[in-house]
């Protein structure tokens, strides 16, 4: 087999385990590690500012949550319009401990990796528990399932003292090895410890995929007659993909309460559900990379859009409203126009790009 | 006594809208089986329209009802034509989210006029002394609301049961390829079921801005209740949106009139179709009068 994938053309794998390795090459390996080096290098380089920094760790915690819509939508092919709930529950895990126990209880603020992780699984006990459906239905009724756990979770959250009723519960900064994180540091210290978990996952998920597991997901997705009749349970299966999605969601839920030191139901509601969907499609479906591009794609979007909307909000007096109207009008318009012109999502141009080396100087 | 019969006519003015509401809804669903998402934006929509319509170029409010209805009707179609003809064919998923793209772009279309962020009401034209009967009181509004309502319901029952049209409709949904070989154009039947449905939003949004005032998320959550009324209902039976729409509107009166308040309970009526649904969905997902030919795993 040729060292170097992007000349080489054809198939080359002769056995299974060949083609279920995570880098095919020594080539492959030592780019992502140079490529995982230099995220984790440009900001002893680079100063960016907290709000950008704020901007750029939203990013990877929404590349977090996609990863999980991404297994449940992409591969296994059900669409979840609750997926900002699953995101929720994670962040009021936390925020639940903060509220009984104080927020800068030595739980909070020295042992968050375990809240994190906490949060994790109650995620994926209620994805399991919201997949349940998927035992007997297929997928509009799930889409209608987890549409209606998203209202019922904006509704317990608003009406339920103990969740202050949706206002904002604060969460604690929290401690590392030198002491508590200070003010300024404390965004680029979650830009580290978010990239952390972003790598430890993804590594996990695309692990995942080359299991039996993770090949039953999209075999189900594809056509669960046929994976019924070779073996595998499709509605366990289902179940199972709602779980994982959930604990992806709760993980990136509980990054978002100690990242914003503070969680309310403002950024858990339907938009935000919608905003995930977007951001998977726009990304690629089906495509562990595309999970990254989208939300970057929609994040720089929406920054954009912001930019444009005070400089319109500031020269034009009476365009208060076509301020407000550009969001959801640009939002909607990315979604129909990937939708009917790229389904396959920006994971897509990448496949182009990388076969058009591979051919050139030739083309089809 | 009284206040529960109040309740009772409540429910079912609630009940009726929503009726309204989930036909439109379940048209689209049984000729195409797209789930509309937008509906809500197409339902605000009409009701936007009927207003201006109404207070801004002063035309009476019975033919600009009308108006409205016939400029959604078009609206609704055109939306078909541009967005959704070419992905016929395509996975769910795709169908689906662009009805959530479509949605956004409506919201963002009705944030540019002054609907979007302002709370308008209709001027009254109907006497304002609500009619009571032993205690149980509704108003002319509502009175004219469950009137229209049931008389477009009937309309459209018609429509299906003896036009030839609304028989090639029913044709498609039954079986597409059998009805494209007798000559139906399925493309044509699937502009047709949406026109219908914006013509029912309209409908319903021109009531409901008349009982409750015109406020965009008020009138865009329709959308969203309108789910657990076509699932109670069964997601492809026009009989069902009817009889669950009206069961909807009174289990919701009657959760927020006893419920609300006891046990520390608040807003319950917004809930418990959420609830409901999820226990339908797990028990029997066809709904009261849906085909039982359901996808099953």
């Amino acid at each position: 087999m040729s060292s170097n994938r992007w000349l080489a053309t054809g198939n080359y794998f002769t056995s299974y385990q060949e083609e279920q390795r995570i880098f095919f090459t020594s080539l492959d390996r030592s780019a992502m590690c140079i490529f995982i080096l230099c995220l984790f290098a440009w900001p002893l380089f680079i100063d960016v500012g907290n709000k950008y920094m704020l901007v750029i760790d939203n990013i990877l915690v929404a590349i977090i949550a996609v990863m999980g819509l991404n297994l449940v939508t992409g591969f296994a092919g059900l669409i979840s319009i609750g997926h900002a709930a699953f995101v929720g529950i994670g962040a009021y895990t936390v925020a639940s401990f903060a509220r009984n126990l104080g927020d800068s209880h030595v739980l909070i603020t020295h042992a968050w990796p375990l809240m994190i992780v906490l949060a994790g699984c109650m995620g994926a006990v209620f994805g399991a528990i919201v997949g349940l459906p998927a035992l007997r239905l297929k997928h509009l009724y799930l889409a209608m399932a987890t549409l209606s756990f998203q209202m019922i979770f904006e509704w317990t959250i608003n009406f339920m003292n103990f969740f202050n009723q949706g206002q904002t519960i604060s969460v604690g900064r929290v401690f590392w090895l030198t002491g508590k994180v200070a003010r300024k540091e404390h965004y680029i210290f979650w830009y580290y410890a978010i990239l952390v978990v972003i790598v430890i996952l993804a590594f996990a998920v695309r692990n995942l995929l080359c299991t039996r597991y993770g090949r039953c997901l999209v075999a189900v997705r594809d056509n669960d007659r046929a994976a019924d009749a070779m073996g595998m349970h499709p509605g366990f299966t289902k179940v199972y993909a709602f779980g994982l999605a959930g604990f992806l969601a709760g993980i990136a839920g509980g990054l978002h309460a100690y990242l914003y030191r503070g969680v309310g139901i403002d950024s858990f509601t339907l938009h935000h559900s919608i905003n995930y969907l977007a951001m998977a499609i726009v990304g690629g479906l089906g495509t562990l990379n595309g999970s990254f591009w989208g939300p970057l794609a929609i994040k720089v979007l929406d920054l954009q859009v912001e930019r444009l909307s005070e400089w319109v909000g500031a020269h034009l007096t009476v365009a208060t409203n076509l301020a407000t109207a550009l969001r959801p009008l640009s939002f909607g318009l990315v979604i129909v126009l990937f939708l009917m012109f790229e389904p396959r999502g920006i994971a897509n141009w990448w496949r182009i790009a990388r076969s058009y080396v591979k051919l050139w100087p030739f083309r089809y | 006594m009284s206040y529960f019969f109040q309740l009772v006519v409540s429910g079912i003015v609630v009940g009726s809208i929503y009726a309204l509401s989930g036909l439109g809804f379940v048209l689209i669903y049984k000729s195409s089986r797209v789930l509309n998402i937008a509906h809500g934006q197409i339902i605000a929509a009409g009701a936007f329209i009927t207003y201006a319509l109404t207070v801004w170029v002063h035309i009476p409010i019975y033919i600009s009802f009308l108006m409205s209805m016939v400029i959604t009707f078009f609206l609704a179609m055109s939306v078909e034509r541009i967005f959704l003809r070419r992905l016929i064919g395509e996975p769910i998923i795709s169908v689906i989210m662009v009805t959530i793209g479509l949605m956004s772009i409506l919201d963002g279309l009705i944030y540019l006029t002054p609907f979007g962020t302002e709370n308008f009401s209709f001027p009254p034209f109907l006497p304002t002394t609500p009619i009571s009967f032993g205690g149980v009181s509704i108003s002319w509004t509502q009175m004219v609301g469950v009137a229209i309502t049931f008389s477009m319901i009937a309309g459209f029952s018609w429509f299906f049961k003896k036009s030839t049209v609304g028989i090639s409709m029913r044709a498609v949904s039954d079986d597409q390829l059998a009805s494209m070989s007798i000559g139906i154009s399925v493309p044509r039947v699937f502009g047709l079921a949406w026109a219908m449905a914006g013509l029912s939003a309209a409908a319903a949004g021109g009531i409901i801005g008349n009982i409750t005032g015109l406020n965009f998320d008020t009138l865009h959550a329709f959308g969203i209740v309108v789910f657990p009324v076509v699932i109670l209902g069964g997601l492809d039976s026009i009989l069902g949106a009817v009889v669950a729409g009206i069961i909807m509107g009174l289990i919701q009166q009657f959760a927020s009139g006893y419920l609300d308040g006891n046990w520390g309970l608040n807003g319950t009526g917004e809930v418990l179709p959420y609830i409901i649904l999820l226990v339908i969905l797990l028990f029997k997902p066809h709904g009261l009068f849906g085909i039982h030919e359901i996808e099953r795993v």
